[in-house]
């Protein structure tokens, strides 16, 4: 950089600068707008909507996967939405983590806006919309109420492994392949123990388990993403 | 003083990455040197608050970063570069250090200013908008000295920041740092003992998890005084002082 | 060069505009000083390059140091005015096109202060129906029309002031500098 740069007496570097921050600066869009607002943190809302986040890319990629599902639910009747839903956002989740995806995650973990806040929020906004546009696929293309609602508990849970994998395995993949393998299991040996394919989603035995599921995984994240300490 | 640390340990397992670190340091840049495996890297870690000591006490910025809302306030003083950071391929220069100044909570109000200064200040200011992944290695490194120095950090931590800058780069770097240095305690890590004697008013020595040196580049110099090894004072002083630690 | 610069600036490139500072920004500096104190002077060009970003697509080739100037003119009495008009601000420079080798030295611009002083005080005390329109008319930039409201007279007596001005200046300074021009 040069020495300071004045001519009679004028900083012409700090006059630079006044006009670089104007012409440099970057406005943000709607979505970000009102995700700063809502979160009370432009870092946070930027960190949720950004790059680094494959946030967005999901959200994308769960309406084409439902919205398949519907469709073969029209062509076919079986229940499609229903059971794919905990997978899509077991998987859509696992890619709110960090260091699978991050690569400035070491950086990241001396942020006043917290990498656990960032993950926490990331998580959420998946799982809501996911929430939200498997509710309107299922209502579209299936008629009975059990169905359309039966599978946010095995989601929620299915989420909660998924992240509790990636974030003690380091690894987003990890998160995906525990989450939908999980799932797998859990409907195909449900189908096995009462013959009926959508046992998974519907059988109000399974909500205690799933529930215990979820809380657990949700402990393992929380403690998983403290600041470390050293083993004693 | 902006770092007070008293009896810092940091175990990994069953090794000592520090083994006791005692340091107080105010304004100025400080230099940490010593060989691969000394802990210097994990010291710098322990003061980005990235990772806790295993024992010990931590003042940084006059606060005990062991509970959140300190470690919060600390963080958003607190400016880190770490040896291999990362990058996003996508994001221009601007995008890149304006992202790191919303998560250091810079108010919305200074961040474009902020910005624009961080990145004319190390002379990037002709790439603004630029691809991260379209800058040379030297490029990137001042990418990432300009999201430490955003916020004005009072305390900047630079783990390696010279690799892949060139000699030139090098002096323009020792003359930011100093500048730096002047509000704020600036500590580098590093291996290259002539980028300490040049910038630093304070150095220390690792080896082994523990400080063998703390002092000034002249008093390093002066322990090297009849000791073969090494074509500089410092790098003589640096050689004694690690020969007497050893033996 | 600066045609380029310029048509550059006008399609977003900002690296052009920096460019273009580093040329020029200086001997505008300079020449705002005789006008400004220091630190408005920083204010002043700070707006003329945000002028200059914002308003590149009308430029007309080859007249890069009159349009600059021209600028940074405009943008000096836009902040006179908001300030309120305080000591004497005038142009010191008797010739216009992007020549910074003039009004570097001191006791030059000290001579031409008091040259302009010396004229002003022909027009009359500070309040004086003429100097009013120096003041207004020339300093702040304004329009006849706008002069003859503030001051409560008809848009014929203020114009038949700005003559008057014209020629008890151009009579007291060097080279013709009031050529301005009641608009």
């Amino acid at each position: 950089m040069s020495d300071v740069n004045s001519v009679a007496g004028v900083d012409l570097d700090r006059t630079w600068l006044g006009v670089a921050a104007e012409v440099w600066r970057r406005r943000p869009g709607h979505i970000e707008r009102a995700a700063t607002r809502v979160l009370r943190s432009p870092g946070l809302a930027r960190a949720l909507l950004t790059t680094p986040s494959l946030v967005v890319p999901w959200l994308i990629a769960s309406v084409v996967v439902l919205g398949a599902g519907t469709a073969a639910t029209f062509g076919s009747g079986a229940p499609w939405v229903p059971l794919m839903a905990p997978a899509v956002a077991a998987a859509g989740i696992a890619y709110a983590y960090g260091p699978g995806i991050d690569p400035a995650y070491e950086l990241s973990r001396s942020m006043a806006v917290s990498d656990r806040m960032v993950l926490l929020v990331r998580a959420v906004a998946v799982f809501g919309i996911d929430a939200v546009i498997g509710v309107v696929a299922s209502a579209a293309s299936s008629s009975a109420v059990g169905l359309t609602f039966g599978w946010l508990i095995p989601m929620t849970a299915m989420s909660a492994l998924a992240l509790a994998a990636a974030t003690l395995a380091r690894s987003a993949n990890v998160g995906v392949a525990a989450g939908l393998a999980g799932w797998a299991i859990t409907v195909v040996s449900t189908r096995a123990a009462t013959g009926a394919f959508t046992a998974a989603v519907t059988s109000s035995l399974l909500t205690l388990p799933y529930a215990a599921v979820g809380v657990c995984c949700a402990v393992i994240v929380v403690t998983a993403t403290r600041v470390s300490r050293g083993s004693a | 003083m902006n770092v007070e640390l008293t009896g810092l340990t940091r175990r990994f397992g069953r090794t000592s990455a520090v083994a006791g670190v005692d340091l107080r340091t105010g304004p100025g840049v400080f230099g940490l040197l010593g060989p691969n495996g000394a802990g210097k890297t994990t010291l710098l870690r322990m003061m980005a608050t990235v990772i806790a000591p295993s024992s010990g006490t931590m003042l940084l910025l006059d606060r005990d970063p062991g509970s959140y809302g300190p470690r919060r306030q600390i963080r958003r003083r607190l400016g880190y570069l770490p040896q291999a950071l990362g990058y996003y391929p996508g994001f221009t220069v601007l995008e890149f250090v304006e992202y790191f100044a919303l998560l250091k909570e810079v108010p919305s109000t200074e961040v474009s200013r902020a910005v624009a200064s961080a990145v004319e200040r190390v002379g990037l200011g002709a790439k603004a908008h630029a691809k991260l992944r379209t800058l040379s290695g030297g490029m990137l490194r001042r990418a990432g000295i300009a999201q430490a120095i955003v916020n004005e950090p009072r305390l900047l931590l630079l783990d390696e920041p010279t690799a892949g800058l060139d000699p030139e780069q090098r002096i323009q770097f020792r003359e930011l740092m100093r500048e730096l240095g002047q509000r704020a305690t600036v500590i580098v890590s590093t291996h290259l003992v002539e980028d300490v004697g040049a910038a630093c008013t304070e150095v220390a020595l690792m080896d082994a998890g523990k400080i063998v040196f703390h002092g000034t580049p002249t008093e390093l110099a002066d322990r090297g005084a009849g000791h073969g090894a090494g074509d500089a004072p410092l790098e003589r002083g640096y050689s004694a002082v690690l020969a007497e630690a050893r033996s | 060069m600066d045609d380029d610069l310029i048509a550059a600036i006008a399609g977003g490139d900002d690296l052009a505009l920096r460019e273009l500072f580093a040329r020029h920004a200086p001997w505008l500096a300079v020449r705002l000083r005789s006008m400004l104190p220091a630190a408005d002077v920083e204010d002043v060009l700070q707006e003329t390059f945000l002028a200059v970003w914002r308003g590149a697509g009308g430029y007309r080739p080859h007249t890069a140091g009159g349009w600059l100037w021209g600028i940074a003119r405009r943008q000096a009495a836009l902040w006179l005015r908001r300030s309120g008009p305080s000591t004497v601000a005038t142009y010191a420079s008797p010739s216009d096109e992007g020549a910074a080798s003039d009004a570097h030295d001191p006791a030059e611009i000290a001579g031409w202060r008091a040259d302009i002083d010396a004229a002003l005080a022909e027009l009359g005390p500070p309040g004086s129906p003429d100097r009013d329109v120096w003041q207004l008319l020339y300093v702040e930039d304004r329009t006849v029309a706008d002069v003859a409201a503030r001051t409560g007279v008809a848009v014929g007596t203020v114009k038949s002031r700005a003559f008057r001005v014209r020629r008890v200046m151009r009579r007291a300074l060097r080279g013709g500098i009031a050529e301005g021009g009641a608009r």
